[in-house]
This record gives C-alpha cells, structure tokens and sequence, in this order.
C-alpha cells in the first residue's frame, strides 16, 4: 500500500473509533449523570401509556446498564439495545412532539442546519483567505490595519448579539422577516416565490453567519500567509525571476492551505456554536434550535440525537479535512 | 474559537520571559490591561457604586418596564423594570468569575496534561495525547448544553462544564512545548549528569513553559466569558445571579426589540464585547511581548529609499587596480555597496564599502566567518535582501547595466537567467509541495516563453541527470530526495536558464564531508565546462584553496584582504588573514602547530569605530582603533585593507 493509501487508512480507522466512542459517551452521559433521563423519561406525565411501556422496553430499563451477567446472554443490556436501536436509525420518540420519532425531527432541522451554514461557510472561507492572503501580503499598510481592527472586534462580538443586530437593522431598514424559515400561512404561485422567500428570510442570518467566520478566518490565514512568505522557498521563487502573482499563485497559496484546513476543520466546533446561536435568535428550525428547544422542555431523546448528530458530522468533518490535507500536502506518505 | 489561541499562540524559545517593560511598550497590550482592570474594579466595588441593588425585591407595575433612559435610571430599565446600569455593573461579577475561574480550571488540567505527555512521551504520552486528540474534535458547546441542561443550571456547574471541557487545546499547546524544552542542551546536560525528574521539571521545563500557559491562560478567559453569555443566552444560564448573557436572553426573547427598548439590549452586548476585547488584546499583547516576531517577508515591496538612484553616468567606474591591468573585462563590477538592517535601536551596518571585479569564467571565493557580511553582499546584488534589509549606497555593474537601478521587470529578466543562486540548505530552498523537476522546469519557462511545458519538463530531466540524479525522480517531492539529492537538485536548478554567474552561498553546510566533496566537485566541474563565472561563498578555506582563482577574504563588513588564491596562502597580508590560515589546518605540514583567534567576531550592534579586527589584531596600533583602514593596492593586483600597509606607516 502506499504511503498515502496509509495514512488515509489510519485516519478513516481513527474516525471510526472516535464515531464508536461518541456512541458510546453519549449513552453513558445520558445515565450517569443526576436526574437519569431514561428513567425520568418514562414517567414524564406528556406520554402516553403505550409510549411509556414502548421507551421502557426500548431503553430495556429493568435490564443491567453494560453486560449482563445473571441471565445467559452477556449483550441482553440497556447498551447493546440502544446499539441494536441505534443501527436500525432508531433514535427513540419525542417527548415534546407528542411520540414524533427523532430521527425524522432530526432530518428535518438538518436539511435547514445545512440551508444556512453552508453559504455561509463557503463566502466565510472565499472572503476570509483573500482578505488574510492581501492584508499579509501589504502588511503593516492602512488596509491590513483596518482588516486586523474588523477581525479583532468581530472576535470579541458574541455570535448573538451580531445576530440580533443584525436582526434589527434587516427588519428596520430592508424589512426583511425576523423569524421562520418561510413566511407562515402564504401560498405561493410559483418555485421562484418560494425561493423568494426563503433567501429572504435566510440573508440576515447568513449574514451573521458569515461575518463572524470570516474575522476568524481572515487572521488565521493572515498569520500562515506571513508564515509561508518568510520561507526560504519564497526567496527562491523571488530569486528565479518569477512575478510576485506567480510566487503566491504557484508557490505560497498552497503551502498556506495546509494549516488552512486543519484550522478550518478545528473551528467546525466554532461553527456548531454559531449555528446555534444564530438558529436561536432568528427563529430558524434548525439542530441548534432544536437542541435548544429539547433542552428548555427536557426532551431528552432529542437532545442526545442532535448531540449525536453534532459530534458525528464534526468527525466526519474532520475526516475530509484531514483527506483534503493528504491530497495537498505530498509530505503525508511518509509522515 | 480555539483555532485563534493556536494561530496567535505558539511554541516560543525557553529563555522567554515575560517582561512587563515589554509588554507596556505594546499599546495593545497596556489597552486590554486598562480595560480589564477598569471591569474588575466595576464588579469589585458593585455595591458602592450600582444605584440600585439588582437583587433587591421590589414592586414593579406595568410602568417601570423597558423605561427609557432617565435622570434615575441612566440606562433605563428591563423587562422586570429593574435598573439596567446596576444590573450591568454587578453582571462583571459573574462574566469575571466564570472566565478567571473557568481559565484557571483549564489551565490546570490542560497543563498537566500538557506537561506529563510531553515529558513522559512514549505509550503513556501517545495515549494521553489520544484523549485529547479525541475531546478536540468533539463540539464543546454541544457537550456544554448537555452536561448543564442534565446536572443542572448552578453557577459552580456552569464554571466546571466550561473549565474542564476547554482543556484539550491548552494541553496540546503545552505539550509541544515541553517537547521542544526537552529536547534541549541543557535539560539532555541535566540529565546526563544525572538530575532526577522532579529538579528538571522545576528547574528547566516549568520555567519555560510557564510564561506561554499565562498569556494562554489570559486567551482562555476571553473564550469562557463568550461561552458562559452564549449558555446564558440560550437559557442556560444560573437563573439566581445576573448576567450580561442572561440580560440579553430575557430582553430579546420578552419584547425588547418590539418595545425598542434599545438600553437593555446594546449596553450587556456592548459589555460583553469590552472584557473580550480586554482580555485578547492583554493575551495577545502578552504573547507578542513573549515572542517578540518581526513579521516582515519577501514579498513586501521593496521601499523607495531601498535602492540607490540610478547613477547619473554608468561609463566613469573606477578600475580597482590602476597598477596591474588584468585580462578582460569585469563581468560583474560590486562598487562601495552599503547595507544596513533596521533594528529597534537604530539601522546596522552589515556591509561598509565592498567592491570587487568578477571576470567570465572567473571562480572567486568569498571567504569569512558567519556575520561577516559574505551572504548579505551575495543577496544585496540582486536585491534579495531579507526584510529590513537596504542597500544604503554603491552600484552593482552587470554587463555595464546597474542592478541597483533597474525597475522590477527589468531586473526579474535578468535573475537567474543571468545570474543564478545556489541557496544554502537546500533544505527549505525548494518548495515541499510540488515536484522537483517542475521546479526546474518553471525556471526554464519563465525566462524562455517559447519554449513549450512538455520540452522544458524533458530539459529539466536533462539537467537532473546531469547532476546524477536519475530521470524518474524529476517527478517527486523534494522530501523524498537526501541531503546531498536536494543540493544537486539546487545545482541543476540553478544551471536551467544557462546563467552567466552562478553564486553558491554556503553549497556545502550541513552535508557530511564525503558529500560536500562531490557536491564541490560537480560544481565547479559544471561551471568551467560552461563557461560561467562562480562566487563561492563559504567560511571554508579548503574549498577555496582547491577551486578558486581568486580569494576575498571578509571581516565586519570589510573586504580584508583580496588575492589570487596561491599568492594568499603563500603571503598573507592581513593580520586576519593570517591568523585564519594559521588556524586552519594543512595536511601537507602535519608538524605546523595549529592558532585559534581570540575573542569573537564583532556584533553588528557593537561595531568597533575603527578596523573591525582592531579588538582582536595582535599587531594594533593606536591608528586601527580610531580609523577605518581603507583598501591598499599592493603588487600582483592585491588589495588589503590594513594600516600595516600604508606607505607612511613602513616608513615610521
């Protein structure tokens, strides 16, 4: 196997086992802690009977917590049924939402999560590098000082307060909505309406969004810029006659992506703390919303699957993250 | 967030410590500590100075609510009708504890942590390392609002969630430094003369690790305060105490906006926005006096004043040796070329007055020891200087052309199509991330436009092998190639456009003596078949014997003395020069007793007012310490720069 196929390997096996771990932290979390959702669970008053005898069987509540030693079969236990529960996309019914299963809750507030993270993500990180890649590249001039003030502010900015802000001068100024997704009770005559409407309601909230990722990014890839420009390499290319456009363009712009990515895929914890402040403050029936939501009304399940969503979609992230890193970087086969 | 405490703080050198004159001198830092001690004095003296105490019961009617701004209450009051000013001041409170006792929590574990898989290392290092590799992926917030929502909305727990769950970055921070402590001269010294784990812990990594872990500690504490008003934000916060996030939570969610009650919103977000932006510019002007970094480049513009005007006749060059006419005429003609680096205290001069002729086909060594300014005149030639570097004065005269005065294009035409750099260590010299042979190629294309990509790629494999270095490996990274690999690489690099002149700073440092011999060899072999003239710089006298037709030999910025190569070793004239020689050794006189040469060379922030070598000559006179000797023009072409050598001084 080469040196690449290697580390590809290694990282999709550690990926794995981190997913595997969450699994089985997120099932711990939700036992061990005081207050013990599962038995909480079954007697929360919004249920019905049937629920109830359904969540205590699928929780397998009588049985023991990790293996189980009295009766013949060592996997009979509350873990390896939630596992088997798991496998089967089963991740048990909403309290709140009156026995509505959490995986489609779930996949719904997904589709939207994603509706207003990834614009956002995709002008952050196009603005974010080229402003970082020109305030290194000038700097010390006016420009980079206004740039390094705009990142320095937007840093110390909490994501919802920007948002709210935002929210304010939208509805004020463009009379764009303040909340939803669509606007509520209309009917639209054509897809082009609809569009209308939800990039309406979408373009403060992108707004936020994009805003507070793109200080961020700006200074991360302000400081590697300045890096990768002091590097010998970068005298070669300069002594080789090449233009200042053809050393960044060939020689600086790729070797300043390496810590880019890894930057990027670290600050994707960043982005779920973001989406749910944003989410929250606009209304928008996203996972951050939801998880919210399960928490003000103790939903439980809920809260443990957008948990679990979070945290895979945030290895799995980082996953590409790391194959983007071995596609750039051919010092990884050996590494 | 995490990611701008990794970008901003770094692994810096164990001498490190952080002074408070440095850290004042920084305008940042000295704002963010006002700013913060202006908050912690707000929240320390709550009661006397709030109007009202926000945790008073009170009676409010429909009326007291989102009130505007009066004489009573300068801010106006909230949905409760409670006083927004107070409640702002006593907010401090909880935002300052929660940061400083969150960082603290953080800073503990993390360093911990940080310390013990770094110093340990091995299994228990990589498995620790693991669990922090693991709770670096994992979302905090995420884990944050399911461990309160579940134990529960106290301020302790709030204080716990965020302290222990921050602790993965700190500890990956520290372990890299410690690994780097640990690997040093004298922590390894400590340990071979057999200091135990404990006294090297104290005594060498602590102190070293020390100074980072606070200016991270300070970073920390602006990510707790943002993450403490985000769970107070989403409703998360302790309901019992008042905070800004909190403030913020129950105005926009009951009906500030609509009421446009603007004071209860802006003045909590605006406080928050204050004790962040205090304790990152505190941290980041910590970490900056910690690890003072000149970020300069090279690709900054070069600056106005960085080149010399055009001279206004390039005809009247003076000849350097009236005496003794040499045969042909000089290719490259360096005249009284002046270069200084800015520094804090002023500019330093790193080359006073250099001037010398290289004919075609000529090899000439530039020998010295490392500050002598040998790299700096080699680089300042073409205007390759690194950042803060300016030629001050003098002229370059290539081909009857001044370098120093060409605009960029002109001078990027000229570069390595004319003249050609081998680097030292070619380590970094070439780019790790794209194939050598295109690397070669690229040089071949930008100055032959007509040449087509598939052609050059063949004439850059032809060059590869030439240097012995098989065809297929044209197409790997630089990283799969050896040491001794890369510098032929470097050679064939700088042989692709055919130059006139090629320079060789240094070819040979950090290879081990078997290759430095080949790399020599192949060299000067390729450069007399041909027909380019050769710059050799190096602090190797050997190498110059061997290769060079003529020797310059460089002491403070000065050219000492310049010989034809024989004549040198023969009758060195310069003190210097002879004491050089005379510490070198010579294997056909085994029996000749080898002499180091006192003292060190001198510091460019420390240039001694007259002969640079004044302080360490055995034959100084009272004339050498007040006076810079000029170059004298000896027979056989020669030059020195020494008073010994004046007329008027044989005759005293």
């Amino acid at each position: 196997m080469t040196g690449r196929g290697r580390y590809l390997l290694g990282k999709a096996v550690w990926a794995i086992v981190v997913v595997f771990v969450v699994i089985t932290f997120n099932f711990f979390l939700f036992r061990v802690l005081p207050g013990d959702p599962a038995k909480a669970g079954s007697r929360d008053p919004r249920l019905s009977p049937e629920s109830i005898i359904a969540l205590r069987e699928r929780f397998g509540l009588g049985k023991p917590v990790f293996l189980n030693f009295e009766d013949g079969n060592p996997f009979d236990s509350q873990y390896f049924a939630y596992l088997g529960a798991l496998s089967r996309g089963d991740l048990g019914m909403s309290y709140a939402f009156r026995d509505e299963p959490v995986a489609e809750l779930i996949g719904r507030a997904l589709v939207n999560t994603i509706w207003l993270i990834l614009p956002a993500q995709i002008l952050a990180i196009v603005f974010g590098t080229a402003l970082g890649l020109v305030a290194a590249w000038r700097r010390g001039t006016s420009l980079d000082v206004v740039a390094l003030t705009f990142s320095l502010f937007m840093w110390s900015l909490p994501t919802f307060f920007l948002a709210i802000l935002l929210l304010v001068f939208g509805a004020s100024y463009l009379d764009l909505p303040t909340a939803g997704r669509v606007t509520i009770g209309v009917t639209y005559g054509s897809f082009w309406e609809e569009l209308v409407d939800i990039a309406r309601h979408l373009a403060m909230p992108t707004l936020s969004f994009t805003l507070v990722l793109l200080g961020e990014y700006m200074l991360i890839m302000r400081s590697t810029v300045l890096e990768v420009f002091s590097e010998d390499y970068i005298l070669t290319a300069k002594a080789k006659g090449l233009s200042t456009f053809r050393i960044i363009k060939d020689h600086a712009l790729r070797n300043a992506m390496l810590p880019m990515v890894t930057l990027i895929a670290i600050n994707l914890a960043f982005t779920v703390s973001g989406a749910i402040q944003v989410e929250q403050v606009f209304s928008w029936p996203g996972i951050g919303n939801m998880t919210v939501d399960a928490v003000a009304q103790r939903d439980y399940p809920v809260l443990q699957g957008a948990f679990l969503l979070i945290a895979v979609a945030v290895v799995l992230a980082n996953l590409v993250a790391d194959m983007v890193y071995g596609w750039l970087d051919p010092r990884v086969t050996t590494a | 967030m995490t990611a701008i405490v990794e970008a901003t703080v770094q692994p810096v050198a164990p001498a490190a410590r952080i002074s408070l004159r440095r850290l004042l001198s920084r305008p940042l830092g000295l704002v963010g500590a006002i700013m913060l001690l202006i908050a912690i004095a707000a929240a320390i003296t709550a009661p006397l100075i709030a109007p009202y105490d926000p945790y008073a019961p009170v009676r409010v009617t429909i009326q007291d609510i989102f009130q505007g701004p009066s004489a009573a209450h300068p801010l106006g009051t909230d949905d409760g009708g409670k006083d927004v000013l107070s409640s702002l001041i006593y907010g401090a409170r909880v935002s300052l504890i929660v940061g400083f006792a969150a960082a603290a929590i953080t800073t503990v574990i993390g360093g911990l942590v940080g310390i013990i898989a770094g110093y340990t290392g091995g299994r228990p290092g990589t498995l620790l390392m693991g669990v922090t590799d693991f709770f670096l992926v994992i979302p905090e917030i995420a884990l944050q609002i399911v461990i309160v929502a579940i134990a529960g909305q106290s301020l302790i727990n709030i204080i716990l969630v965020i302290g222990v769950l921050g602790w993965a970055t700190t500890a990956r921070l520290v372990r890299s430094q410690t690994l780097s402590v640990r690997e040093r001269k004298f922590v390894l010294r400590a340990r071979a003369i057999g200091a135990g784990d404990v006294h090297i812990l104290r005594r060498h990594v602590i102190p070293a690790v020390l100074p980072l872990m606070i200016a991270n500690t300070v970073l920390i504490v602006s990510l707790a305060i943002l993450s403490e008003s985000t769970l107070a934000f989403i409703g998360l916060g302790d309901p019992t105490v008042i905070s800004w996030g909190q403030m913020l939570n129950f105005a926009f969610n009951r009906g500030a906006i609509s009421a446009g009650a603007w004071w209860a919103l802006i003045p909590p977000g605006m406080a928050i926005v204050w004790v962040v932006l205090a304790t990152t510019l505190l941290g980041t002007g910590l970490e900056e006096a910690l690890n003072p970094r000149l970020k300069r480049h090279h690709l900054e513009r070069e600056r106005r004043d960085a080149r010399p005007p055009r001279p206004l006749s390039s005809g009247g060059l003076e000849p350097l040796r009236p005496n003794v006419p040499l045969a042909g005429a000089p290719l490259l003609s360096v005249r009284d070329l002046v270069v200084e680096f800015e520094s804090p205290s002023g500019p330093l001069r790193a080359v006073d007055g250099v001037s010398f002729d290289l004919r075609r086909g000529e090899t000439i060594g530039l020998v010295g020891e490392s500050g002598s300014g040998k790299t700096t005149t080699v680089l300042a030639m073409l205007r390759l200087l690194p950042p803060g570097g300016r030629v001050v004065s003098g002229q370059v005269l290539f081909d009857g052309e001044d370098l120093l005065a060409l605009d960029p294009g002109e001078l990027r035409a000229v570069r390595w199509s004319r003249l050609a750099i081998v680097f030292q260590g070619a380590m970094n010299a070439l780019n790790p991330v794209r194939r050598v042979g295109d690397q070669v190629s690229e040089a071949i294309r930008t100055h032959d436009t007509s040449i087509g990509k598939r052609a050059a790629a063949l004439q850059a494999e032809e060059l590869l092998a030439r240097v012995g270095i098989v065809r297929r490996k044209a197409r790997d990274y630089p990283h799969t190639y050896s040491g001794g690999m890369r510098q032929r690489a470097m050679i064939a690099l700088a042989l692709a456009c055919n130059p006139d002149v090629i320079i060789a700073d240094e070819p040979t440092t950090a290879l081990d003596v078997m290759i430095q011999a080949q790399i020599l060899e192949l060299l000067a072999g390729l450069s007399s078949e041909m027909g380019m003239a050769t710059i050799m710089v190096t602090h190797d006298l050997g190498v110059v014997g061997q290769r060079c037709d003529r020797v310059l030999v460089m002491y403070g910025g000065l050219i000492a003395e310049e010989a034809e190569a024989f004549r040198l070793y023969a009758h060195p004239q310069h003190p210097y020069t002879q004491l050089l020689l005379a510490s070198f050794p010579d294997l056909t006189r085994p029996d000749r007793r080898l002499v180091g040469i006192a003292g060190t060379p001198p510091r460019l922030d420390d240039m001694p007012p007259g002969c640079p070598f004044a302080p360490r000559c055995p034959k100084v006179f009272d004339r050498c310490l007040v006076e810079k000797p000029p170059a004298y023009n000896l027979s056989h072409g020669r030059r020195a720069s020494c008073f010994l050598l004046d007329p008027e001084h044989a005759d005293v």
